[in-house]
């Protein structure tokens, strides 16, 4: 603000200043038209004044006229505007001022022209010639009067006599002046009207001439009063030459007042025209240069005043539309200046409150995106994060989002299928098959909201059922009205499983306290019986009660073993962790096992460099037992049955990790049973509690570890456990 | 892309072209719009020769000047106009290591004019009063107004060092019985107006 102010000033003391300088030249030219003398004695230095204002004027006016040119042809914003205002002002001033400057022009020549009229001039020649024929008729009277009494004169026989004749004839005659000269031109007397004492005025040399010539000599003088005399001389005739050589006489008429007053009019009027006259065509040519400089400095200043109160007025529009622009192309900061407190000042004032409050909101605007943002990035990474999958898709089961959750339930990478139909990724994953079936039915059907448990079984012989826990939930619609919905689900499968873990140790537990108290009783009211009665019977009832005794006491144990089966299932008792190499416990098992086997076979593939585990030595001997056993079991009707037990190194998630695996060439599990395995009283075996992987899978959990079981191909079935090496090994690994 | 670059320039030479050709035309408005007229007072304007003379304490000076006569002039004169014969003096006195210091500067103003009644060239001075003479012919007025005698320009007291002072002369002629107001208002039309050159010379010692 403050150097637009101070431009504005320097701005204004410079019109000021021209504007001051161009009157006071005007004014002073105008006084000076009016004949001052006071003004006269300044006017050149007005003049060149004029002319320097001019000059600058017009380098002022080319130069404003060079820049709007130029912005005219650049398109500059009011560049149109301003040109415009300036024609119409430049035209609405130039006519006039045009019109007034040829009407002068015109005025001011014939003006001039009339004073000098063909008939003034014949006029005051007629004056003059009139005036000169009445003064030669009185001249040459005296010249006449003159002759005679030099005639006189030439009588008189001596000098005192001619002195007195002259005296006389002074006091006669209306004459001034007598005096006689003699040889070279000495004055031999002289008689005057007059007191003066000076000298009478030596006779000119025309008047010479013309005495020795012979003729008389007559003119009409002026005086420095105003007045007139006439002179007139003549010669003395030759006669008189021995008259103390006296030659001629000149006689001073003064010329009556009257006359002398009527020809100064007549002389001075001719004088004054004649004056005038010389003057004609200068002043002419004087007053159309006066009056063109007059015209150029207004025309000039009024144009260039036109161009600067254009600039001036449409300077706010100039910074409005550039603003405008500026706020166009996204720039909120743009503030016009505040040049007035007029109604343009208002307006400026208004658009630049109003890009301010622009900028405000864009701020608030961008604050909310950033803050939307960052809601974004911390839901992505909380999605990320999560374990529940999430994915959203539109009704044609486009994927719009997916967490990594969700590509890792469903075993597909939905990363790279975004934008993607669901149905298009990976048409030979089963599960993806089915939980496509699934979201496809429910869609369907016109449920956009529901929440349901989904069983996503294997096809084949390898995987295992997936229990997936899913809701979906409608989004509000998106820009192009297109509803879209998010789907949530959990792999709830293991959930189920300790459910059922749980579901089952509650029942073995309540068997141990409710069944196994009276077998005891049982099994020795049998054996009571059987050693009170057999002694006493014979023959075919003592083969009944051996029979029957023994039966009850078989089957008591029996009950015994599977209730003690139940009962190690459902009891948890504190490990005694220790570091156990597994290799090791595999081949002291697998030795045990090969003895009893017969004709299978149990091979070993064991990684020599496999880390110890902490785990319960006795704990894990139970589950190569259980494992073994199951393998051995399922090979009893195989020909050549194989067993194979491999440990390795792997890493899951970044954790070191053993793995067991135990791999038979036996039928399998049948698939309708293979994905609950390892659920207690679950079994293919004729006889069997089914317990068996059941409680490996709780030995196995306990150490920390993951067991899962698959079919081979083409016959056969694996079991694989995970485990994870020692804190020891891991911390001398690291 | 050349050719948008180009445009600028050819624009600003342009804009130039016109705006010198303007002031050109506005030149030769005014200086050229001046009346072509012949030179009215042709013929030698010079200071044939000047002294001076030390009279009673009193420095005189006499010049002798050439006025040009034509015809014009004569029939300028005779319809009217008056001329003026104006001489110019100046005195200066040389300084050391410096300009030299304006001693005295005086005019002689006289005016020529023809009686038209009477026939006669009168010669006057406009400031005196009864200063008037009157000749039958101009050629006797000139030669009258070119013999100036006797005109006292310095008191000897004045005078420290003769030899450093420069008299210089000069003579000029102008159109006569004219405001200020009009000569001024015909600054650049006025053909009746010729200055001599400046003779100079050193007082003596």
């Amino acid at each position: 603000m403050v150097p637009a102010t101070l431009s504005r000033h320097r701005t204004a003391l410079w019109v000021a200043f021209w504007a001051l300088l161009v009157f006071g030249a005007l004014t002073a030219l105008f006084f000076s038209a009016q004949n001052s003398a006071q003004f006269g004695k300044w006017q050149p230095w007005i003049l060149l004044a004029s002319a320097v204002a001019i000059v600058i004027l017009l380098g002022l006016l080319l130069r404003k006229v060079t820049q709007l040119v130029r912005a005219y042809r650049a398109g500059a914003p009011g560049s149109r505007l301003t040109t415009r205002t300036v024609l119409v002002f430049g035209a609405l001033v130039a006519m006039p001022l045009l019109s007034v400057y040829v009407f002068s022009l015109e005025f001011l020549n014939r003006g001039i022209d009339s004073w000098f009229r063909v008939e003034i001039r014949q006029g005051l020649n007629d004056a003059v010639v009139l005036s000169r024929s009445a003064l030669d008729l009185r001249m040459r009277e005296q010249l006449g009067r003159t002759e005679q009494f030099a005639r006189r004169l030439a009588t008189l026989p001596s000098t005192g006599a001619m002195l007195s004749a002259m005296d006389e004839e002074l006091r006669r005659s209306d004459a001034s002046e007598y005096v006689l000269y003699g040889e070279f031109e000495r004055i031999i007397g002289a008689t005057s009207d007059s007191v003066s004492d000076s000298l009478p005025e030596r006779p000119s040399a025309e008047l010479l001439r013309q005495i020795a010539d012979g003729r008389g000599y007559v003119s009409l003088e002026p005086t420095s009063d105003d007045g007139y005399v006439i002179r007139t001389a003549a010669a003395l005739p030759l006669a008189a030459a021995g008259s103390d050589g006296a030659r001629f006489v000149v006689v001073t008429h003064q010329l009556p007042r009257q006359f002398a007053e009527l020809t100064d009019a007549v002389q001075r009027s001719f004088s004054q025209y004649g004056d005038l006259a010389a003057l004609r065509e200068p002043l002419k040519y004087s007053f159309s240069l006066t009056l063109t400089m007059v015209l150029l400095v207004t025309l000039l200043g009024a144009i260039y005043g036109a161009i600067y109160s254009a600039e001036v007025l449409f300077k706010p529009v100039q910074d409005l539309m550039a603003g405008t622009r500026a706020v166009a192309k996204g720039d909120f900061a743009t503030r016009v200046p505040l040049s007035s407190r007029d109604e343009m000042g208002f307006l400026v004032q208004s658009f630049n409150d109003m890009t301010k409050r622009l900028r405000r909101a864009r701020e608030e605007t961008e604050r909310s995106r950033e803050a939307v943002e960052r809601e974004r990035e911390r839901l992505a990474i909380i999605l990320a994060r999560l374990s529940t999958g999430v994915i959203t898709i539109d009704r044609e089961l486009r994927l719009q989002r997916a967490n990594a959750a969700a590509g890792a339930i469903l075993g597909v990478d939905l990363a790279a299928a975004l934008g993607k139909s669901l149905t298009d990724i990976e048409p030979a994953n089963s599960l993806i098959r089915q939980f496509v079936a699934d979201l496809q039915s429910n869609l369907l059907a016109g449920r956009d909201e529901w929440r349901e448990q989904l069983e996503l079984k294997p096809t084949g012989v390898t995987g295992s059922v997936k229990v997936l826990a899913v809701a979906s939930v409608s989004l509000p619609q998106t820009e192009d009205g297109a509803p879209s919905f998010v789907i949530v689900f959990d792999d709830v499968t293991r959930l189920l499983e300790v459910q059922r873990e749980a579901a089952w140790g509650e029942v073995a537990r309540r068997l141990a306290h409710e069944i196994k108290n009276p077998l005891t009783p049982i099994q020795l009211s049998a054996e009571r019986l059987r050693r009170k009665l057999l002694p006493s019977l014979s023959g075919q009832d003592a083969e009944m009660v051996e029979r029957s005794t023994h039966t009850i006491v078989q089957q008591v144990e029996s009950m015994k073993q599977m209730v003690n089966d139940f009962s190690e299932y459902a009891r948890a008792p504190a490990m005694r962790l220790e570091n156990v190499d597994l290799n090791e416990l595999i081949e002291e098992v697998a030795e045990l096992y090969r003895a009893q086997a017969g004709s299978i076979d149990i091979s070993l593939q064991l990684d020599a460099g496999l880390e110890p585990v902490d785990g319960d030595r006795s704990r894990l001997r139970q589950v190569l037992n259980n494992l073994l056993t199951n393998a051995c079991e399922a090979l009893e009707n195989v020909p050549e049955g194989r067993v194979l037990v491999t440990t390795s190194s792997v890493e899951t998630g970044g954790v070191p990790q053993l793995l067991l695996c135990v791999t038979d060439n036996g039928p399998g599990f049948p698939p309708e049973l293979l994905s609950r395995v390892f659920d207690p009283y679950v079994t293919s075996k004729p006889r069997g509690t089914g317990l068996g992987l059941a409680i490996v899978r709780k030995i196995v959990e306990d150490h920390g570890g993951m067991i899962d079981a698959e079919n081979r191909t083409p016959a056969g079935a694996q079991v694989r456990v995970m485990l994870p090496i020692s804190d020891k090994s891991r911390r001398e690994q690291a | 892309m050349r050719s948008e670059q180009a445009r600028p320039i050819e624009i600003n030479l342009n804009l130039r072209l016109t705006a010198v050709l303007w002031c050109a035309f506005i030149l030769t408005f005014l200086v050229g719009a001046r009346p072509a007229l012949a030179d009215p007072l042709e013929g030698t304007l010079d200071v044939q020769s000047g002294f001076v003379n030390v009279v009673n304490g009193v420095y005189n000076l006499h010049v002798r000047v050439r006025y040009p006569v034509n015809e014009e002039t004569r029939v300028s004169l005779q319809e009217g106009m008056s001329l003026s014969y104006d001489v110019d003096l100046e005195i200066t006195r040389a300084r050391r290591f410096w300009t030299s210091a304006s001693v005295v500067t005086l005019s002689l103003q006289r005016e020529l004019s023809y009686h038209s009644v009477s026939e006669r060239y009168v010669v006057r001075d406009p400031l005196g009063v009864n200063e008037q003479k009157s000749f039958s012919t101009l050629e006797a007025a000139l030669s009258d107004l070119g013999q100036i005698d006797a005109w006292p320009i310095l008191v000897a007291s004045q005078v420290v060092n003769p030899g450093d002072y420069t008299i210089r002369v000069r003579a000029i002629v102008r159109r006569g019985r004219l405001t200020d107001a009009l000569r001024a208002l015909m600054f650049w039309s006025d053909d009746w107006q010729r200055k001599s050159e400046w003779y100079s010379w050193s007082l003596p010692r």
